[in-house]
């Protein structure tokens, strides 16, 4: 029992990189024993037999049940006892592990969970919704549901940076591009290159912590504004965490400095409106979390200002300056955009969903 | 009866000793230090480290409190993550002291990472070996 409590925390939600080894291919076949729906990723469990007999249980990774349920594919696509084949990228350690390239059902030779080969055509952009007084509205127009879902990518770069090769999630194909990440200060470089020669194992989030800063917009589940007019403030509940919630605060209040606020995970934050972008600067960060996957880091002097555009209903410009002397060279800005996932709420999702079974 | 009261002190004993492992993910030097040095593995005397990054120096403070050093340089080389620190302050007798110490930072991705080298107190050399709290 007293082992237990000393017990090293489990790491539930690893990054890609840190879990995969996408130099390496794995081809396994097998019976379905297990199915765990649930987020971040869904995972399928198979028994396969190998030529002298012996039977082993894969755990096979294949990616967020919201964007499987928005392709078309269910809970129930698999059944317990099915013979599927199963291409993949194989785990870094010797886990019995793969993310799922292709899962092919063995009986009709039909491919599973694979994304749709048509998609909806293009339609023309729908106007975002305003409030009664002409100010865009960051939520869903009256009477309907909706959040922001998937964001265009998963890592944080410099603007001015040319094309970088890396990972969905942030891992160098060349450790000597870094320089063309963002323009780190020496020591925060090594840290950056020493996170990415480790192939970002060490990400806190990994361990449940809170994505703080611009990476709790790059979340697979998304997040939702609700803007509370009459307290002068927007809240920003978060999809990929522990159902955290951060507060803007709009009623005019002083940003104050870095030194006053308590440390957090999600700052400090003011915002005003200019035309139909709403500005919010923030500081009061703690040095526990990564601005993003890619291993960035930052210190308490972090000053973020971001900058949110609701171009027209489905698409948000989320924009971010970076300015942390203690980090950076100089201010650095950033930015994605983020689609909308009209008449739908944001599902359930606790980190340690995942962690059984997460080798 | 005297069974389970055991497991139930193990347990509790247990849960007072669990601390959060939330790391300090900033430079790999702010924060607050501790454990010993001395000339011999018997002869240990108890150090508090106390270190920030203001963007341009390491600043920091030796043993805190009414005996506190001031740290007069803490130099951090990232091609191999090696320390070099230099002080000067006063021992317990009031006479004047140069402390200078070399060490190595070990599992840096670690909330409890370690540095331990090389510790000169005056004349008197040994190692140290100080862990962030």
């Amino acid at each position: 029992m007293t082992a237990l409590f000393f017990a090293a925390p489990v790491l539930s939600q690893r990054s890609f990189s840190a879990t995969y080894d996408s130099s390496r291919q794995v081809k396994v076949q097998g019976i379905v024993t297990r199915i765990d729906w649930v987020t971040p990723n869904v995972f399928f469990f198979i028994d396969v037999r190998d030529a002298t007999g012996t039977v082993t249980n894969w755990a096979v990774d294949i990616g967020n049940p919201i964007e499987l349920e928005r392709d078309g594919w269910k809970r129930s696509t698999l059944r317990i006892g099915d013979a599927v084949a199963v291409e993949g990228v194989p785990a870094r350690n010797e886990a019995r592990q793969a993310s799922a390239k292709s899962v092919v059902l063995t009986r009709t030779g039909k491919r599973l969970f694979a994304p749709p080969t048509t998609r909806r055509a293009a339609t023309s952009p729908v106007p975002a919704p305003r409030w009664p007084d002409g100010q865009i509205r960051l939520g869903p127009p009256p009477g309907k549901t909706g959040y922001w879902g998937s964001a265009s990518t998963k890592v944080l770069v410099e603007n001015t940076a040319t094309k970088i090769p890396m990972s969905d999630d942030g891992l160098l194909v060349n450790i000597a591009d870094a320089d063309k990440v963002a323009p780190f200060l020496p020591w925060a470089k090594a840290v950056y290159e020493y996170r990415q020669r480790r192939f970002l194992r060490d990400d806190p989030y990994s361990r449940c912590v809170p994505a703080g800063g611009p990476r709790q917009f790059q979340m697979p589940n998304g997040f939702q504004f609700i803007e509370q007019k009459e307290l002068g403030r927007i809240l920003v509940f978060l999809g990929g965490g522990n159902r955290n919630w951060r507060v803007i605060f709009m009623d005019g209040r002083p940003l104050g400095t870095a030194a006053e606020a308590v440390p957090s995970y999600y700052g400090f934050s003011v915002g005003r409106w200019e035309k139909d972008t709403l500005i919010v600067e923030s500081l009061g960060y703690n040095e526990k979390f990564w601005l993003t996957s890619s291993g960035l880091p930052h210190t308490e002097a972090l000053h973020l200002t971001e900058r949110f555009t609701r171009s027209d209903l489905n698409t948000l410009k989320y924009e971010v300056t970076v300015e942390d002397p203690r980090t950076y060279t100089r201010p650095w800005t950033g930015s994605w955009t983020i689609q909308w996932v009209p008449d739908q709420d944001i599902q359930e999702y606790f980190c340690e969903d995942n962690s059984d079974f997460v080798r | 009866m005297e069974r389970r009261a055991f497991y139930l002190f193990c347990l509790f004993s247990c849960l007072a000793f669990v601390v959060p492992v939330f790391a300090q993910e900033g430079h790999p030097l702010t924060g607050t230090w501790s454990g010993d040095w001395g000339p011999t593995p018997t002869q240990r005397n108890h150090i508090t480290l106390v270190m920030s990054w203001d963007g341009k120096n390491v600043t920091g403070t030796i043993n805190p409190g009414p005996d506190a050093i001031q740290i007069g340089t803490a130099a951090l080389d990232v091609t191999n993550w090696t320390v070099r620190i230099e002080a000067d302050g006063k021992d317990q007798s009031g006479k004047a002291v140069h402390i200078s110490a070399e060490g190595k930072i070990d599992d840096l991705s670690s909330a409890h990472r370690k540095l331990s080298g090389t510790w000169t107190q005056g004349t008197t050399k040994g190692d140290f070996r100080i862990s962030r709290d």
